[in-house]
């Protein structure tokens, strides 16, 4: 009897740790944004190549993460503005996602194939936390996961605003990119 | 024995619930551990340079204007009408690290080089809890020697007379978004002074800081103060005060100084005029930069 009980513990406490096995990550993820404004002069646009995302399979949650301050800009200064004046990143540092695969069922984790995934959620980024919802491409192929989930964010959404000066080039919408490929968690 | 495991059940079972809720990004987020940015919006403050060095492959066009003193009264237009010094600036950095540039001053006709190199970079967390960058300059002035006819000799005749040079350990921080101070101890030498007592090198405590009042505005303060006693002739530590103000790819600031020279040696030991009896000027830096 004693020894029973003593098993089922034993289950219980390694159980998380069975389940964490069915999680799929990646720590090289790509995030791509465009907020130009048509007709601008310059480009306004950066790629982050060090995006974290984690998919559990079993529940079809999914986290993601990225360092604002690893967005890489073609022109220093911009960077260093996007930085100071617009994303505040010594004050928020991060920019997450959490939420989860809606139509789960229509995902076979199992076989290779193309699967069309309906992701929402919570996107946090400065400071501000607003519910987004979009269509995110999985290509399961021997024991990886291509993603690729493409959608718009609303700078004013995040209390992000384009000062008058800047209309002409920064739009108020950026086009964000996000893709990579996800690895089965050990 | 048995209670005690039965006990521990309910409580194993609400942990792993717990568990399964956790974040599941724990244990693989990077922390963020770049470099602070942005302790000063440009190299120069106002007349001092900052720790401060273009980003990587960017080249910073300057220019720095001074106009006359305001107790130039009316017949000047206190000081707007004459006395305008300008500083033409072209200075490059291709890593972000390693700054070189060159400038020509109005006053004393004087042509500048410089390295700047930034050794040391405050981190937000770490025993890197300040900016560290090295200046080194060298002016060479291509003016007349005025008292030549009266002297009967040129003080330039030897070339390396024109030189004096300027270095400095600049040592800042951003203590937070709006407040970032900076000092630099400050070594400057003359190859040719104007007196046989006059000592060629002066030694300056520079300091300056700025306080961010919105994102892209701030108020700023410079003083150079001259430690060592080197001239007969009466100089005053120079003191500014002014107003950073940013539009894009501009750094427009404006300030008032009661040094009208431009270079190290100009502006650090050889300021005449003074604050008390309405020397100062008004000035302004204008920086655009490229990305080449």
């Amino acid at each position: 009897m004693k020894h029973s009980i003593k098993l089922v513990i034993l289950l219980l406490v390694a159980l998380p740790t069975i389940l964490s096995a069915q999680k799929w990550f990646s720590r090289d993820a790509k995030v791509y944004f465009d907020a130009t404004t048509k007709g601008s002069p310059e480009r306004i646009e950066a790629t982050n190549k060090s995006g974290t995302v984690v998919l559990e399979q079993a529940s079809g949650r999914v986290e993601a993460s990225v360092l604002i301050k690893g967005f890489l800009f073609e022109k220093a200064l911009m960077q260093e503005h996007f930085n100071e004046n617009y994303m505040e990143s010594s004050k928020f540092p991060k920019a997450t996602f959490k939420g989860k695969i809606d139509n789960l069922s229509a995902v076979n984790f199992g076989q290779n194939g193309t699967y069309t995934a309906q992701v929402s959620g919570d996107m946090t980024m400065h400071g501000v936390t607003k519910p987004v919802k979009t269509t995110a491409t999985l290509k399961v192929n021997n024991g990886k996961i291509g993603f690729t989930a493409n959608f718009n964010l609303l700078l004013s959404d995040y209390g992000i605003s384009v000062p008058t000066m800047v209309a002409d080039k920064l739009a108020k919408e950026a086009k964000v990119s996000f893709t990579g490929d996800l690895q089965p968690m050990k | 024995m048995k209670a005690k495991y039965l006990l521990a059940l309910p409580l194993l079972l609400l942990s792993f619930l717990l568990n399964a809720q956790d974040d599941l990004l724990e244990g693989l987020e990077q922390e963020d551990n770049s470099p602070v940015l942005a302790t000063f919006k440009g190299t120069r403050l106002i007349n001092h340079q900052t720790v401060e060095v273009p980003g990587r492959r960017t080249l910073d066009f300057r220019i720095a204007h001074r106009f006359g003193a305001f107790n130039s009264g009316w017949y000047d237009f206190f000081g707007f009408d004459n006395g305008a010094s300008i500083r033409f600036g072209l200075e490059y950095s291709y890593d972000g690290r390693l700054q070189f540039g060159i400038g020509r001053t109005s006053i004393d006709k004087v042509g500048d080089g410089f390295l700047k190199y930034r050794l040391l970079r405050q981190h937000p967390n770490g025993w890197k809890q300040v900016s560290v960058t090295l200046f080194t300059s060298a002016y060479y002035t291509m003016r007349k020697d005025p008292d030549k006819e009266a002297n009967g000799f040129d003080k330039y005749e030897n070339w390396t007379s024109r030189l004096s040079y300027a270095h400095q350990i600049i040592i800042g921080r951003k203590f937070d978004d709006r407040l970032s101070l900076q000092i630099a101890p400050t070594m400057i030498h003359y190859n040719l002074v104007d007196r046989i007592s006059d000592k060629n090198d002066v030694f300056v405590l520079a300091a300056a800081g700025r306080y961010k009042f919105t994102k892209r505005a701030a108020l700023t303060l410079e003083y150079g103060w001259r430690i060592n006693e080197y001239t007969r002739t009466q100089y005053y530590d120079s003191f500014s005060v002014g107003l950073d103000v940013e539009t894009g790819g501009h750094v427009f600031q404006m300030f008032l100084t009661n040094s009208p020279g431009l270079t190290e040696p100009q502006f650090f030991a050889q300021t005449t005029d003074q604050w008390k009896d309405m020397g100062i000027r008004f000035g302004f830096n204008i920086s655009r930069v490229f990305t080449l």
